[in-house]
């Protein structure tokens, strides 16, 4: 278990100015049952398709990832998380095959054409207007249901 | 952050994650806790039934009511003396003055890189995929441009839009991905810890990225000099203490 006093000041330092920000009455939205949820990843982990603009240590912008061109790279600054369980598989960071299996056998009810990538790294109050883009998208493709999915 | 944003939005939203405090804090609507390694958000690679596993533990939280509602997935990952990925010994520090002739050092590397060519292939032929390519140089290419660094050159970066640092720190990974996914596929083997003891510890590409590190360490460019203290080349987050050289700012 990592706890956040035992991290070095690097990393202690980024999460601890999150609390600045107050989240006592947080959004609720109300989800759909099971098998009608179409469901969308947002990812963390600055992955993006082969040839995008790689990310930048602060970046607050998004990548779209299709579901029909998943050959990958990951542009994340920072090195102190394990790269070696998505070298292997992809689903270990993002799990699209897990989901389109779980659609298939009626657990949820479909999977978005569209995944979005982040970069963890970045202060996330200065990722709205790209959150409020990557909405914009999810709403088009009928997505009702976000899993997110760090590193 | 992005939990509260998009449920604010109008979506459903469940994550999870690492750092139990840190989600303690932030309070997104549904969380999951993983008791995991850093880079493994779904535990296992190639193991469909644990990921799935997880999953579903995530999402059964769409049937609580009312949140923030965070619980445990109960399964653990164990890590090692409670450090998230691999780091570098405190003591495994090279020196600019003991890096020697950088032209026998690129050879070997180069030598070393063919090496594992046929693995490597290997291994992207069982994919179907392979991660290696961030920096959109060849592999042929990722040692000279390192080593052109140890010479005290700043090249030109090869790519519109990207300096010549940020895309050595692409390369620096990509030589990295190279490597650990050769021999994860070659050796069977999915410990993050012997994968790292091996790359920084034994492999001539190993001691190639701490020799950048060295003369990063003394370089008269900031940039430079600062992915280094920041810990940005090599794994030394998790390590006892900071780079001796280094400002230790990060510790």
């Amino acid at each position: 278990m990592v706890l956040i006093s035992e991290m070095p000041a690097v990393g202690r330092g980024f999460i601890e100015g999150l609390k600045k920000y107050n989240f006592d009455n947080p959004s609720w939205a109300n989800p759909k049952p099971s098998k009608d949820r179409r469901v969308s990843i947002v990812s963390t982990a600055a992955i993006s398709k082969r040839g995008d603009k790689p990310f930048s240590w602060l970046a607050n912008n998004h990548r779209v990832i299709e579901k029909n061109n998943l050959d990958l790279v990951m542009t994340h600054v920072a090195v102190e998380y394990d790269r070696t369980a998505w070298q292997q598989d992809l689903n270990s960071i993002l799990p699209i095959d897990r989901l389109e299996e779980m659609a298939e056998q009626g657990e949820i009810g479909s999977v978005s054409n569209e995944h979005y990538s982040f970069i963890g790294s970045s202060d996330p109050i200065k990722m709205e207007r790209s959150a409020q883009e990557v909405a914009d998208r999810m709403k088009k493709d009928a997505v009702d249901t976000v899993f997110l999915v760090p590193v | 952050m992005l939990a509260h944003f998009f449920e604010s939005y109008g979506f459903s939203t469940v994550l999870v994650g690492f750092v139990k405090e840190h989600i303690q804090a932030i309070k997104p609507p549904r969380a999951l806790w993983l008791n995991f390694p850093m880079g493994r958000p779904l535990g296992k690679p190639n193991d469909p039934e644990y990921q799935k596993n997880i999953i579903r533990s995530a999402f059964n939280l769409f049937n609580s009511s009312s949140g923030p509602i965070l619980e445990d997935f109960p399964d653990i990952i164990p890590v090692r003396n409670g450090r998230m990925g691999y780091a570098l010994p405190v003591e495994l520090v090279m020196k600019k003055n003991e890096i020697g002739d950088v032209d026998i050092i690129l050879k070997e590397v180069e030598k070393e890189i063919q090496g594992l060519k046929q693995a490597y292939e290997n291994a992207v032929a069982y994919r179907g995929r392979t991660t290696v390519g961030a920096s959109e140089m060849s592999i042929a290419e990722f040692a000279p441009y390192i080593v052109s660094f140890l010479k005290g050159d700043i090249p030109k970066s090869p790519r519109k839009g990207l300096g010549a640092i940020p895309q050595l720190k692409l390369v620096v990974e990509d030589l990295q991905a190279y490597y650990t996914e050769t021999v994860t596929h070659r050796d069977g083997i999915d410990d993050f810890e012997k994968i790292g003891s091996w790359f920084w510890e034994e492999t001539k590409a190993g001691r190639l990225i701490l020799a950048l590190e060295a003369v990063s360490l003394e370089s008269e460019n900031r940039v430079l000099r600062q992915i280094v203290d920041m810990s940005l080349i090599t794994p030394r987050f998790w390590s006892e203490g900071p780079l001796p050289g280094s400002s230790g700012s990060g510790w």
